[in-house]
């Protein structure tokens, strides 16, 4: 007799097939839950059953997963978690790339815990989900809308409100595939990475459209999870670490960094703030009571964390816009010398009303002003535009053609690596960029090693370990010298696991910033299993290594693992001036290859450490039995 | 006696409160069975919980046909399951659009302060929620007669 599905879990996976505007559920069994989780666990095993190497991101084979995980929907804060699962139009490689707002939540009072999307709809479509009710609708009035109109729209249309319907849409970005579209929703929320939303857009899906739904989801221990999740709100408010986190989000990154050398100012050509520039308005603080705000979080979610706010001055003074988060403040501001908060505020918005990747969107205009400016890209190549360093309204222009494809927009839309290689000449060493196609977070990573090492290696899209969350937990030294190569590759390497376990509850990365163990306790509550700190490392490894796995049979290979030439330059000034990663680069990746278990040359998991991970049945698919034998040896 | 004060302009909208209340009325998560619900303001930039405040005119009371609401010893007006027959009338009665009801149980439904320790207040990570002594339930005048002013931005 087959087990029962562990309570957290709604129960089914809603599957839909849009060439043949078919819809079905799968029931998930109680193995299969407890070795992928959910989200990026169990999206990348459906990548790896389902979609073969000839199948690339723009092929109507691929599939695009839309996750939640057992905790979604459940009392601990913020749980409204999707996370996006595809072959992905950036790397062509996996992604796994998270946003919340109130997706996992109403998905899964509708009763199912993930969405797969496979094939390609013969005309425009959204998916509509009432509980049992789901259907492909016409989509063709909404064609032409950005994020925030289209979920006005499917609000009139569908009659309801707040948080009773939940869209996630990717936009007119996602309409001309740009290649670094994202998918958007709930007035602020992005999955941004890797070109998810130039796979939704592929796909011809406009939106989906979610109305909270009316069934019931149980803990195995109710007063467990709701203890467990208590404790991590506490320690979220009260911990000296967490605080700013809890009263701020992510605010203090802009005046933390610069301090560090670490802000990107100008596409990489200086790490100093400018003169003149009033840091005290870009203190968290002053950027959270600079506006008229309120707050607007996600689903049970008690962080001060994301927020809505009004424009206070200038040509859109009145607007209400969602208030940057530090890589929107970075990507719509310093990346093109941006230093107004509130043009940057604006800018950000239009950014994910056109629904692109921020961070992609910051460096692709550095590049292009700096290109201007040294006389690369002419004026005439930008159809009568000029753009100078932080003009967010002229941004804003190369934004609207960028998503339209307009003009030179149509390079532009392929992303700053293709758009460099395309214009060539010296234009292609000002391009910020990892080889893999990966899109650098809005961080100066020339003065933050850990984060460059981790977006060249990393497999979804982004970063695979992300900044150390209480790393001694781990088994990692508290603090490290950040240019100590050594000491970097191997944070890199010896905390990765833990950031697909947290990608796989459905939950916000943000709120799981607390201890492993309380993490795995609040799990166990709500799905009655035992779950230790080992089995999430154990799982969140095994998941890595499948990402990676399905990237080298995506024929993504190790010598794509480095910065471009502008990303992996010496900064001229600031804190970090002189600090040269370039020189280290490959004994960083030695000492992370060895760290990880990965073979050096290939880049494959080695077979000992498939097995370790539970990977066995996939050493065949890896290796020749020869090349199996001396691997690693 | 105490009463749920509500703040509305503490409120992100979080629905917290709904997941708590439903836990607590249902045993499981279930935010349609929640007897607290959160409304939105202004498109999508403000919300604000609403549920029973307890009056005093207690209009459901004197609607029901088959007196199956009573006054709790915390002073809440509750559904007698035994004695509701599922006709409604409470749902129309109440001005505050507070009375509900469940399809499953075919019985009206409604807030009953948990028997004096509420758990939306309890959940409420914001304090837009709160649970104190009161002279008077009736906080939705002054919140009316200060809503205007209040308001974040009228959208374009």
């Amino acid at each position: 007799m087959q087990a029962e599905l562990p309570a957290g879990y709604a129960g089914k996976i809603l599957r839909v097939d849009l060439s043949q505007n078919r819809t079905w559920t799968e029931p998930w069994t109680a193995e299969m839950s407890r070795t992928c989780i959910g989200g990026v666990g169990l999206g990348i095993k459906i990548l790896w059953d389902e979609v073969p190497a000839e199948v690339g991101w723009d092929h109507e084979d691929n599939r695009l997963v839309l996750a939640t995980g057992p905790l979604a929907g459940l009392p601990a804060w913020g749980t409204g978690g999707l996370t996006v699962v595809t072959r992905g139009a950036m790397t062509n490689g996996a992604t796994n790339t998270q946003a919340n707002g109130f997706f996992g939540a109403n998905l899964k009072y509708s009763g199912y815990d993930a969405i797969v999307l496979q094939g390609r709809a013969p005309e425009w479509v959204y998916l509509y989900i009432r509980d049992d009710t789901v259907e492909l609708r016409d989509a063709s009035t909404l064609l032409g809308k950005d994020t925030w109109e289209t979920q006005e729209a499917l609000e009139q249309m569908l009659d309801l409100t707040g948080h009773q319907l939940s869209v996630y849409t990717s936009g007119v970005a996602g309409e001309n595939q740009v290649r670094f579209a994202a998918v958007h929703g709930d007035y602020g929320h992005v999955a941004s990475k890797n070109g998810c939303g130039a796979v939704m857009g592929n796909k011809r899906v406009k939106a989906v459209a979610i109305v909270r739904g009316s069934k019931a989801l149980r803990a195995a221990d109710p007063r467990g999870l709701w203890m467990a999740a208590q404790e991590i709100a506490e320690d979220l408010q009260h911990d000296p670490s967490t605080r700013s986190l809890y009263e701020y989000g992510t605010l203090p990154g802009v005046s933390g960094l610069s301090r560090l050398g670490a802000l990107p100012i100008k596409n990489y050509t200086t790490n100093v703030v400018p003169e003149g520039v009033d840091m005290t308005q870009w203190t968290a603080q002053g950027l959270r009571e600079g506006f008229d705000h309120r707050g607007h979080q996600c689903n049970s979610c008690g962080m001060h964390h994301c927020h809505a706010q009004v424009l206070p001055s200038g040509p859109h003074q009145g607007a209400i816009v969602d208030e940057p988060e530090y890589e929107g403040w970075s990507g719509a501001g310093w990346a093109f010398g941006c230093t107004d908060p509130v043009a940057t505020s604006w800018l950000n918005t239009q950014v994910d009303r056109a629904c692109v990747d921020v961070n992609e969107f910051g460096w692709l205009v550095g590049w292009v002003i700096e290109c201007q400016e040294k006389g690369y890209i002419t004026r005439e190549q930008l159809g009568g535009l000029t753009i100078t360093w932080g003009d967010a309204e002229a941004a804003n222009a190369l934004l609207q053609m960028t998503i339209r494809r307009e003009g030179f927009g149509n390079v532009l839309a392929e992303g700053v690596k293709r758009a460099s290689e395309t214009v060539g000449g010296p234009a292609a060493e000002c391009a910020i960029y990892a080889l893999t196609g990966n899109t650098p977070r809005g961080h100066d990573h020339r003065a933050r090693w850990e984060e460059m090492l981790d977006t060249c290696t990393g497999s979804g899209g982004t970063l695979d370990s992300g900044p150390p969350v209480l790393p001694t937990e781990m088994g990692q030294p508290a603090r490290i010298n950040p240019f100590d190569p050594d000491a970097v590759a191997r944070m890199v390497g010896g905390t990765r696991g833990r950031r697909q376990f947290e990608d796989s509850l459905g939950t916000c990365i943000f709120t799981t910033r607390a201890l492993l163990s309380t993490l795995c306790r609040t799990l166990s509550a709500a799905t009655g299993w035992d779950f230790t700190k080992d089995e999430a490392l154990l799982f969140g490894r095994r998941t890595a290594a499948l990402m990676r796995a399905f990237n080298i049979r995506c024929g993504i290979t190790p010598d794509l693992e480095r910065p471009s030439k502008r990303y992996g330059s010496v900064p001229v000034d600031g804190p970090a001036q002189g600090q040269d990663i370039g020189v280290h680069w490959e004994h960083l990746l030695d000492v992370w290859y060895d760290t990880v278990g990965y073979d050096r040359q290939t880049g494959k998991p080695l077979p000992a450490t498939l097995e370790d991970l539970g990977l066995s049945h996939i050493v065949a698919d890896l290796w020749d039995a020869q090349e199996a034998t001396h691997a690693g040896t | 006696m105490k009463v749920l004060r509500i703040t509305p302009q503490r409120c992100t909208g979080c629905m917290r409160c709904e997941i708590a209340c439903s836990y607590e009325q249902s045993g499981v998560f279930q935010p349609a069975k929640s007897v607290i619900r959160i409304s939105p303001f202004e498109a999508h930039t403000s919300y604000a919980p609403y549920t029973c405040t307890q009056c005093d005119e207690a209009w459901c009371m004197v609607a029901c046909p088959v007196n199956a609401i009573t006054i709790s010893p915390v002073g809440a007006k509750v559904i007698l399951n035994d004695l509701c027959v599922g006709c409604k009338l409470c749902t129309i009665a109440c001005p505050y659009g507070t009375m509900f009801y469940d399809p499953d149980t075919a019985k009206a439904t409604k807030c009953n302060l948990c028997g004096g320790a509420p758990s939306c207040a309890t959940a409420c990570p914001t304090q837009a929620i709160e649970y104190v002594d009161a002279e008077s339930a009736d906080w939705l005048g002054t919140f009316a007669a200060e809503r205007a002013e209040t308001q974040l931005a009228q959208q374009a």
